[in-house]
């Protein structure tokens, strides 16, 4: 109840001259339980779909990007906590949503207490492509590392996301601190995803070479230093990246730096082989 | 010219169908929930098709630039059902707020049945109460009677005419609404009902104020190229471009932007296609390469 208020408070700070709208829907939720899934998709027409700004914040320990966060995201975190939406209901509300509901509540979740609704809705968007609600679970904000930490979601369940993500082509560093949770099996996981896309002729998740270098399986080493002669500029300065941290645990590399220093046309790249070839 | 195909059951036609509209003009579709065919045995058959109206099938239309709208409603049809009719008002609310969601329909009347006049009007109530304007499917049998005794029923619930779409229209029927102040739609078909010259007959003689004009295609014999089929020959007819424009585009924009949740500008630009998606976690993409589409 305690961490409760101590969210709610802050958001409905941010709501500005929604904030009015967003206490008469929390009223009349409270009074009638059934109106959830009535009041739910009408938050993007009844308020805004414009973001919140402000940066990033901490609200507990939840961290929280409000750039990426719109108003109708913040109502619906709200409203959610504020009425200790179950998590029976919150699934339900997912589950027939549409396509800008299921957004709104993935985004509430990192407001919401990690329970079993977040372990539900995880497996969810295990199963969805829509880069939208992968978006919405797993960027701007560190949902998935709390719920990995706290046990709501398993070590497994969280590279089979971080697999998706990779597969959709996401960022890594939208989902703030994801990359904790690199591990022997995940890295097999993405160089094997990587191994098939390069058959099929087509591009590799670039972040694949930063996770391969913090928790290299068999092969990477191999994959990370072939990397420093990739075509794609991106792709050098993640296989660099990851170069660096692998030096970190002792990898000699230092002589394939030194070689490619003199044919690296991009500077920022240079500057991080000059350090590996140290 | 732009396109608003404002009743197309997309649910029952493949992506040929939305490739072709797009490169036709076609910006936006409504599609009304209505009969699948066959009756359906019980609620949760309901409850995952308006669900495929609210999801997939607006993640399909996006795959070709078309933004995606609908009604939603128990038909006629389906009203004389005691297994489902009562289950499916009671579900219909949280529907009716989808954002997507425009108006109610298509209610109305199919065999003119008590069932089908309570059921219709009870779903006018329900309009009101969502602020909704509302498509009413006209019977296609015995049809003069039916559009009078929908109109009837109209009154009796006291809802505001000019929030009430009387579709599958024809010359008769345009003879009793044209003064009412509610719209007109008419459905254009290959063989039955309504051809592109009978319309352009229509128009030159009752000209297009509160008009829109559809395909109605569904699984049966008909053709979702029927709009852009009557805009050719409207044009060959000389009417001028404007007012073709005005009833294929604005007229149905103004009709369902009554909801609120539609306007304009929310069109102006095609529907984002982003072709690396899938829905669901369903592969219908795989093998498509987005820039060769």
């Amino acid at each position: 109840m305690f961490r409760r208020a101590m969210l709610t408070s802050p958001l409905r700070d941010l709501l500005g001259e929604h904030g009015p709208l967003a206490e008469r829907l929390v009223e009349e939720v409270r009074a009638d339980r059934g109106r959830l899934p009535v009041v739910f998709p009408g938050l993007p027409r009844r308020t805004a779909r414009a973001p919140v700004g402000g940066g990033r914040k901490e609200f507990g320990d939840a961290l929280v990007d409000l750039d990426a966060f719109r108003v109708c995201d913040l109502v619906a975190a709200y409203l959610t906590t504020s009425i200790n939406a179950t998590a029976d209901e919150l699934i339900d509300v997912f589950l027939h949503g549409d396509i800008e509901e299921r957004a709104m509540l993935l985004r509430s979740l990192t407001f919401l207490p990690l329970g079993d609704a977040t372990q539900r809705l995880m497996i969810e968007v295990l199963r969805t492509n829509i880069v939208l609600h992968l978006e919405a679970a797993l960027c701007d904000h560190n949902l998935l590392t709390r719920a990995i930490r706290a046990g709501a979601v398993d070590n497994d369940t969280g590279n089979r996301l971080l697999l998706k993500f990779a597969f959709v082509d996401l960022p890594l560093r939208r989902a703030y601190g994801a990359e904790e949770q690199a591990s022997e099996e995940l890295s097999r996981m993405l160089q094997d995803l990587a191994t098939e896309r390069e058959a099929a002729g087509r591009s590799v998740w670039r972040d694949t070479w930063r996770m391969l270098g913090r928790a290299p399986c068999q092969g990477s080493l191999a994959r990370l230093i072939g990397g420093l002669e990739h075509g794609d500029d991106g792709v050098r300065h993640a296989a660099a990246d990851g170069l660096l941290l692998l030096t970190e645990r002792g990898a000699g590399i230092a002589h394939f730096a030194k070689e490619r220093i003199p044919r690296e046309p991009r500077p920022e790249i240079r500057e991080l082989l000059e350090r590996l070839s140290r | 010219m732009l396109i608003f195909e404002p009743h197309i059951h997309m649910f029952s036609r493949i992506t040929d169908d939305y490739e072709r509209l797009s490169l036709s003009g076609v910006r936006a579709v409504l599609e009304p929930a209505f009969w699948l065919g066959q009756n359906r045995t019980c609620v949760g058959s309901f409850i995952d098709y308006f669900e495929t109206l609210i999801g997939w099938e607006r993640h399909r239309a996006q795959q070709f630039g078309i933004h995606h709208f609908c009604t939603m409603g128990l038909n006629p049809r389906e009203a004389n059902d005691d297994r489902v009719n009562q289950d499916v008002l009671d579900v219909l609310p949280r529907y009716c707020e989808k954002d997507s969601c425009v108006a109610i329909g298509e209610i109305g009347l199919d065999d003119q049945t008590e069932t089908e006049a309570k059921f219709m009007a009870e779903q006018l109530e329900l309009a009101r109460k969502h602020d909704l304007p509302v498509l009413i499917h006209t019977p296609h049998r015995d049809k003069k009677k039916g559009f009078e005794r929908c109109i009837a029923i109209i009154r009796e619930q006291n809802f505001p005419m000019e929030k009430i779409l009387l579709d599958h229209g024809n010359e008769e029927t345009i003879k009793i609404t044209r003064d009412l102040g509610c719209w007109s739609g008419f459905s254009i078909y290959p063989h039955t009902k309504m051809d592109p010259a009978r319309m352009v007959s229509i128009v030159l003689e009752f000209g297009i104020e509160r008009f829109v004009i559809n395909s109605a295609a569904d699984w049966g014999v008909s053709d979702p190229m029927m709009v852009p089929r009557t805009v050719a020959k409207l044009e060959q007819a000389g009417v001028p471009r404007e007012k073709v424009e005005q009833l294929v585009w604005k007229n149905p924009i103004a009709f369902f932007g009554q909801s609120g949740r539609l306007n304009e500008e929310m069109l102006a630009n095609p529907a984002s296609a982003n072709l690396r998606e899938t829905f669901d976690g369903n592969s219908v993409l795989r093998g498509q390469d987005p820039d060769k589409m």
